[in-house]
């Protein structure tokens, strides 16, 4: 199954949706699942500064919702991981696809970027370094761009594989190297 | 259930004419033995087994609605 979404190195936004909607209509109909799913695509230029990388999104709703989110989402997480899959999109792309459900994962975006900043301001005033849990690649990034202008701080990944974590440190660590 | 593992299957893999998927059920569970083409094997297991990981945890809430343990054997 050839899928040509992407065109002159720019993500084809609506060929995109289309193919992840058809993808995931086709799952609920065969899981049997008491939901819906609605996909919309978002023109990053007119988002504006502050908006997610998204640019294409799925949102689920109905009665079997608490199947997806249910411990952390596992279920949702690991839909959107066979959609990344089944578009065959290369991995620059894969973060500009995201599945949510009910405004879940929105939220816990924002819930990383407070316990980020809180943490910052705990490196800034100790002067010591301040490891996050291990995070998924994705949320790496929402730390990382959440920090990247505070001043007094840097932030750094480090180990490998699932236990791959940001580290913060107060920003002189970087002049003594 | 068998539809299921068959649909993200067929989305996975390069061949999807060769997807085959044997159900083995009894009254309170049902083992589904997935077959791809050799060739498609590595599209359905994954690097470090993530993707043969998240279809069991997709069958896994399923068998929660279904009240009836569904479990997932790649047969190379």
């Amino acid at each position: 199954m050839p899928l040509i979404l992407v065109k002159d190195g720019q993500l084809d936004r609506s060929a995109t949706a289309e193919a992840l909607r058809s993808f995931l209509e086709g799952f609920l109909r065969a899981a049997r699942w008491d939901l819906k799913v609605a996909v919309k695509t978002v023109d990053p230029a007119a988002a504006g500064e502050s908006a997610e990388t998204a640019e294409v999104l799925a949102d689920f709703d109905g009665a079997d919702k608490e199947l997806l989110l249910e411990r952390g989402a596992e279920v949702l997480k690991a839909l959107e991981h066979l959609s990344l899959k089944a578009l065959r999109l290369d991995t620059i792309f894969q973060e500009r696809i995201h599945l949510d459900c009910c405004g879940y994962r929105a939220l816990r975006l924002e819930e990383l970027r407070m316990t980020a900043r809180v943490a910052a301001e705990r490196v800034k005033t100790s002067k010591q370094p301040f490891r996050l849990n291990p995070m998924s690649p994705r949320e790496r990034r929402v730390v990382h761009l959440a920090l990247k202008d505070m001043p007094g701080i840097r932030t750094e990944s480090e180990g490998a594989g699932e236990e791959r974590q940001v580290v913060i440190l107060p920003a002189e660590a970087s002049a003594a190297h | 259930m068998k539809e299921l593992v068959e649909a993200i299957a067929k989305a996975l893999v390069d061949h999807p004419e060769d997807v085959q998927v044997k159900a083995v059920e009894g009254p309170q569970s049902a083992v589904f033995e997935l077959r791809v083409h050799p060739e498609d094997l590595g599209k359905v297991i994954g690097r470090q087994g993530r993707t043969a990981k998240a279809m069991r945890t997709i069958l896994g809430a399923s068998s929660v609605k279904a009240r009836k343990r569904m479990t997932l054997e790649i047969v190379e």
